[in-house]
């Protein structure tokens, strides 16, 4: 026994040892991670889901037409040389001559046909606007438009573009049909099912299939692809998997650079090791929704009250650290958005409800509310304001948020019961009405200021319209409103701001629908999530924080890594 | 009347028990390890049943102490000049600066009457001027005393990245008394709380959940698994049957589906639900000691004698697989704690019982354990109910030895 | 029982020769307790389906909610990409479906997932499967036998500091869940102490290796799997440990081992074939019924070391709502769990001659 017992400690020792051999990369490696499907379930279909797709990362792999710089609101041409409308009001892009695909074929106009129809098999929103495609010449392709919009532009030039080598011929038999016809769904089949046997790049790097694991998988440098001639590694280690999972890694410097949101805590950690943390807005975060079929939460001066009661610097701060930025102005924008769409004079007039408690107590006073004994609220109807208030639970920084905020309001005298709930049972709960406070996003990371207000006035007020399926009504709240600048229905106008190409015209609907949701608060927007990317210095060059290039966060396109890249400017540190 | 057998009875019953209390622990005190373990359960009971009394549940966010490290606590910074200036009680009559939303102002309340307080607003931890403009104004004599927290202090003063206000920080600001406030034994958690009175508060329901739901898990797989094994025929493939269902269903999706339908927020009701959700293990686990038991010669032997089913199941087979129940029993207890982790994540138990499940859930989602100074959240909590299980294995033991005598002999 | 013996064998009906071919079914042992699990895994399953489709969100809800999360699109534009992306069938009922599904079954056939539309069910299983039995049934077999050898000395020696030690080590790493143990195991070796490369150590092996029989994929697989398997055992060794404490204690106590101490047999004889394979005897069974169960059991510690196997990819198939995906894992699941107890049952009376499982009256 003793003898097996040894043996059994030799092997174990011998896997030790194995444990310890160092692996070394040759030459200069990327090391970032996004999470993604190992195959079979993982595969090089880039349209159809569960397709291997890496975030932002993608943009080195199928590389974006163009990319927006958010400090200035200019395009940045990438694959598209020149794009613009044209006097007819049609959108005319110029695809860059001289680059290739990793399978050879160059890249031309026909790749942009082969992407724009098969968005149009798939029913894209990018083609809500649009009434056909042309082919000018190899290198340029017109967008026709049924109204020209900044939206439609954002949509067309933030597109990655697809090798028509490889989706060329389900594109080309999707533009001969129209939805109406018979095999038009069998097609879309086709296209959901199809698998490519190798993934095809046009940008600097292609991913090696045989190097894909459940750990880790390689990009290697595409030297004919986009920027491939300027890159400054010769490989891309994607490393997979969420937060816990890649924050080892970050620690242990084998990973360099994660867009994950990491918890304060971890944060600490990593500022302590010499990682630098790089924060960007993200135009979103938590707020406090109502249910406006609960009485007394759609009278707005108890919203107002909430709004003044809650200390939204603690709710931040203790819910994810330093990137956890209260809201200032408190308009349904972000405080970045806001400042960039209204004037002056607009941003004076707004209420920022700082934190006080005794304004919030005139509020409950004026609408005839009065504190028991012990202090606690009742409204005029002597109910208890006795609410529960739903959360995410899986989410570590709004369950922060969910809780403090209960623990806020309650000294303030309201009665708050904080319950988690299960991150996919929650958005339904509210879609159906089932709650009555309840934490969930304001603002969406887009630079459009009007599409911001999609998440209060849509998605989660009535989005069962959307859905086809009447889920419900959301937050009930009634989106025809009457506030100091008139009556407007915020829908509508949220919407007609982001049509056209007037900055002038869109400017003035996106203050009216800054001030009357700073009147009305249909929901309380506690702080707005800004980024906590951990960047090791010590392995990439890039430039110092301060650089303009920082206000690209980036939530699927325009990140400010990927430009960076795109650009050549990235590099390791020791060059 | 002093002779009524009902008062007799009143007075001579809890004499009888206490007599009968002192019998066992003296009986206990023979078996050492045994009795260690009775000590722990004793003080666990202490400290969840008797100490929430006298320690308050700390609900304050203070936001300079988050995750503050074991032993952390506010302490007093004053100019290099005055060190002689090392309470508040010698401050009387100055000037002493507080942080809003930390620590300090709720700190310095009783001594508002005797010294003038300056509120400085919070802004930011690492750059803002909140706690840098406190501690400039300290080494400009602005004012005479800082309540500040040692974790802060480290990172204001020690780590300073401005080189500037470093220079200016260590040169003029020196800590007159670190062990000013109370420590934390436990560090702070997340949102710079007391990690220690979290504990206190945090035992009592799940162990009461857990012991409900152990219990329950038990009797039930001890009763059908008995039942199943010796009756054997249709009833024991029933019950196998059963018993393979229960376990073949995911519970994960079972309770996902349940959470969305009720909510559990007694918790005699929670006991019971993860009593019976965790049986099916327990009751094939036992089925397969009583199928080993039952064919063995002493049970055979009363078998032949003709005694009764129930002198069979309660004195031959029992008491010889006691042991063995008990064991499966204390892990049952166990898993129902960590059970209650699940249902706290799924929402069917509520997070306004601060368990410690609930503080190993935020505490390993809000990623303190790779925090070196706020591990705590979740390990404290973890030991505690692993601590919880030696206690109990202990103390089993030493009960097995007590009720049998033949193992005091063995041992 | 036998009543149906007494019926008049002069005129058989189709119903009397279908009723006696059941009831000889139902008389074989053998072919009862199958009969009684293909059952009972056709009853978790049909559970499963309706369960799985009162899960809130569909599949639908949680791509749309993905690419909100990550993308900052409209609510309307993910729905139109996402519906357009699946091909479900959303006229068929749920009552169609399950016999579709059901019928697909008899065939031996899984479907394809929900969420990459045209990967077969079969090969996702296929993919993931073998590195869940490999490492948790290694880290299973392990501590079972350091278990059973380190727990018989625990109740010989009865008091003795081993004991204590032993008891101490066995009831704390039990009280730890295994997956505190995974994260302290890369947070205090791996970040700290720097022992090992822990993206290194990542996957079930090295990238470029062909798996087969060449000493290469067998080190690599061996060290990718240390770590997972080292966590079971530590997590559960100490459940071996003090059952078969417990089990050996209560052996010890019967009447045949002091009789055959008594007859002077070597004290070896008696500890490994008298209580050795007696206590051992009932454990075994829970080892076998562990099989089953164990399987899905390591979620998180795969997810942790990235070490992915059918847990994971369960988990996954919940997450994203894939209903065809999940339901193979669960039938695999059941079948595992019903058939490694019918293993149990039928090696029993093999084991230990004098449990007659098979003899009910």
């Amino acid at each position: 026994m003793i003898k097996r017992f040894l043996l059994v400690s030799a092997l174990l020792c011998a896997l030790g040892m194995l444990a310890f051999a160092p692996v070394q990369a040759e030459g200069e490696t990327l090391s970032v991670a996004w999470p993604y499907q190992v195959p079979p379930t993982g595969h090089f279909n880039t349209f159809a889901s569960g397709g291997i797709t890496l975030g932002q990362y993608m943009d080195l792999h199928e590389p974006p037409l163009a990319v927006l710089m958010w400090a200035t609101g200019e395009y940045a041409g990438m694959v598209a040389e020149e794009f613009g409308w044209d006097d007819d009001g049609n959108y005319v892009i110029k695809v860059a001559e001289g680059y290739s695909w990793s399978d050879g074929s160059h890249i031309t106009a026909d790749d942009v046909m082969a992407t724009f129809n098969i968005f149009r098999l798939r029913g894209d929103a990018v083609w809500a606007n649009m009434t056909g495609i042309e082919k000018v010449d190899d290198y340029t392709v017109k967008f026709h438009m049924s109204a020209p919009s900044s939206l439609a532009e954002r949509i067309i030039l933030t597109t990655n573009l697809r090798p028509a080598s490889v989706f060329g011929d389900i594109a080309d038999r999707a533009a001969m049909m129209s939805p109406d016809d018979d095999g038009w769904n069998d097609l879309l089949q086709e296209l959901t099912e199809f698998r490519p046997e190798s993934p095809v790049s046009g940008g600097p790097y292609t991913i090696l299939p045989d190097t894909i694991t459940e750990a880790s998988l390689m990009l290697e440098l595409n030297p004919g692809g986009f920027a491939g001639d300027i890159q400054n590694y010769d490989m891309v280690q994607m490393w997979n998997g969420e937060t816990e999972v890649v924050t080892p890694l970050v620690a242990n410097a084998e990973l360099h650079y994660i867009t994950h949101g990491i918890p304060p805590t971890t944060e600490e950690d990593f500022a302590n090791r010499g990682i630098d943390i790089v924060r960007s807005g993200m135009n979103n975060g938590p707020g406090l929704y109502v249910n406006h079929d609960v009485y007394p939460l759609n009278m707005v001066e108890v919203r107002q009250a909430i709004a003044y009661a809650i200390d939204r610097i603690q709710n931040g701060f203790v819910s994810l650290g330093e990137s956890g930025v209260a809201v200032e102005y408190m308009t349904g924008m972000s405080d970045g958005l806001s400042e960039a769409w209204l004037s002056d004079d607009t941003l004076d007039m707004l209420n920022t409800y700082d934190h006080d408690l005794m304004k919030a107590e005139e509020l409950l006073m004026s609408a005839g509310f009065s504190r028991d004994d012990m202090g606690n609220w009742m409204d005029d109807n002597g109910d208890a304001l006795a609410f529960e208030l739903t959360f995410p639970q899986e989410y570590a920084d709004w369950s922060a948020a969910a809780e403090n905020a209960t623990a806020q309001l309650n000294d303030f005298g309201f009665d708050i019961t904080a319950r988690g709930v299960q991150f996919q049972q929650h958005p339904q709960d509210i879609y159906s009405s089932n709650f009555e406070m309840a934490i969930r996003n304001w603002g969406l990371g887009d630079p459009i200021p009007g599409r911001s207000y999609l998440q209060a006035y849509n998605r989660y007020n009535g989005q069962g319209e959307v859905a086809g399926e009447g889920a419900g009504a959301g937050m009930n709240f009634d989106n025809n409103v009457s506030y100091s600048g008139g009556m407007i229905n915020v829908f509508d106008v949220s919407n007609a701001s982001s049509q056209g190409t007037d900055a002038m015209e869109q400017a003035s609907l996106v203050s009216q629908l800054a001030i009357s949701y700073n009147e009305l608060l249909p929901a309380i927007p506690l702080w707005e999530r800004y980024t906590n990317n951990a960047l090791n210095r010590n392995f990439i060059m890039v430039p110092d924080s301060s650089d303009s290039v920082f206000a690209n966060f980036g939530g699927g396109a325009d990140n400010w890594m990927t430009y960076l890249i795109l650009t050549g400017v990235t590099a390791p540190a020791d060059m | 009347m002093a002779g009524s057998p009902m008062l007799e009875a009143l007075v001579s019953l809890p004499l009888d028990l206490l007599r009968g209390l002192v019998r066992f622990v003296r009986r206990l005190s023979a078996n050492k390890p045994g009795f260690v373990g009775f000590l722990g359960l004793l003080l666990y009971f202490f400290v969840t049943f008797i100490m929430p009394n006298f320690v308050e549940f700390d609900n304050e966010p203070k936001l300079d102490q988050i995750t503050g490290p074991i032993g952390s606590r506010i302490q007093l910074a004053v100019h290099r000049d005055n060190p002689q200036w090392d309470s508040l009680e010698a401050l009387a009559g100055k000037t002493v600066g507080v942080v809003d939303q930390t620590g300090g102002p709720s700190f310095i309340e009783p001594w508002r009457d005797t010294l003038t307080v300056e509120t400085y607003r919070w802004t930011s931890r690492r750059q803002g001027p909140g706690i840098h403009a406190a501690l400039t104004d300290l080494a400009n004599k602005e004012i005479d005393g800082l309540l500040i927290f040692s974790k802060t202090v480290n990172q204001a003063i020690v780590k300073q990245e401005d080189a500037e206000l470093r220079q200016l920080f260590q040169d003029n600001i020196i800590i007159s008394n670190p062990a000013l406030g109370y420590p934390h034994l436990l560090g702070t958690d997340t949102q710079g709380r007391d990690i220690a009175s979290h504990m206190v508060h945090g035992g009592q329901i799940l162990i009461l959940t857990a012991l409900i739901g152990g219990v329950i898990a038990t009797l039930i797989a001890l009763f059908f698994g008995s039942l199943s094994a010796l009756a054997g025929g249709l009833l024991d493939k029933f019950f196998t049957a059963l018993a393979n269902l229960f376990l073949a269903i995911p519970q994960f999706i079972l309770l996902v589906v349940l959470a969305g339908m009720i909510r559990f927020d007694s918790t005699l009701y929670l006991g019971v639900i993860i009593g019976l959700l965790i049986w099916p293990a327990l009751l094939r686990a036992i089925r397969a000691q009583v199928l080993s038991l039952r064919e063995r010669d002493f049970v055979e032997a009363a078998r032949s004698l003709g005694l009764s089913m129930n002198h069979i199941i309660f004195r031959e087979i029992l008491p010889n697989m006691s042991s063995y129940v008990l064991i499966n029993l204390i892990f049952s207890i166990t898993i129902a704690m960590y059970f209650q982790i699940g249902l706290v994540v799924l929402g069917l138990a509520p997070i306004s019982d601060y368990t410690w499940g609930v503080m190993i859930y935020f505490g390993r989602s809000r990623g303190t354990l790779y925090n070196q100074d706020g591990a705590t959240m979740a390990l404290a909590p973890v030991l505690a109910i692993a601590l919880f299980q030696v206690c109990l294995v202990l103390f089993a033991r030493a009960v097995e030895e007590v009720f049998d005598p033949r193992l005091r002999s063995a041992g | 029982m036998a009543h149906h013996q007494q019926q008049s064998r002069a005129h058989l009906t189709l119903s009397d020769r279908l009723y006696d071919i059941a009831s000889n079914v139902y008389n074989n042992y053998t072919a009862r307790v199958f009969l009684i699990a293909i059952i009972t895994i056709w009853a978790v399953m049909t559970f499963t389906f309706a369960l799985v489709r009162l899960m809130p969100g569909n599949p639908l809800d949680v791509l749309i909610e993905q690419i909100l999360t990550a993308e900052g699109v409209s609510y309307q534009e993910a729905y139109d990409r996402v519906a357009a992306s699946f091909n479900i069938d959303s006229d068929a009922t749920t009552l169609d479906q399950y016999f579709q599904w059901l019928g697909d079954l008899l065939r031996l056939d899984l479907g394809t997932s929900i969420t990459s539309p045209g990967t077969k069910v079969i090969d996702e299983i296929a993919r993931f499967l073998p590195w869940t039995v490999f490492a948790v049934g290694t880290g299973l077999l392990i501590s079972f036998v350091l278990g059973i050898f380190a727990g018989m000395p625990m109740a010989y020696y009865r008091g003795s500091k081993l004991d204590h030690i032993l008891s101490f080590f066995s009831s704390f790493s039990t009280g730890v869940p295994n997956y505190i143990w995974g994260l302290l195991i890369i947070i205090v070796p791996g970040i700290a102490w720097r022992w090992f490369d822990i993206g290194a150590l990542r996957g079930t092996y090295d990238a470029g290796l062909t798996p087969g029989l060449n000493a290469e994929f067998i080190l690599s697989a061996l060290e990718h799997a240390a770590l997972p398997v080292f966590t079971y055992v530590i997590a559960i060794l100490g459940t071996w440990m003090l059952s078969m404490k417990s089990s050996t204690t209560g052996v010890l106590n019967e009447d045949y081992v002091n009789v055959a101490e008594a007859r002077g047999l070597k004290e070896r004889t008696v500890i490994s074939s008298y209580v050795g394979r007696n206590a051992a005897l009932p454990l075994f069974t829970q080892l076998t019924i562990s099989i089953g169960f164990v399987l899905s059991s390591g979620v998180v510690v795969e997810e942790i070391f990235v070490y992915w196997g059918i847990g994971h990819h369960l988990f996954q198939s919940i997450t994203v709502r894939d209903y065809t995906s999940l339901q193979g894992v669960v039938l695999l699941l059941t079948a595992a769990i019903v058939f490694s107890n019918l293993f149990a049952d039928l090696t029993y009376g093999l084991l230990d001659p004098r449990v007659r499982v098979s003899g009910e009256k």
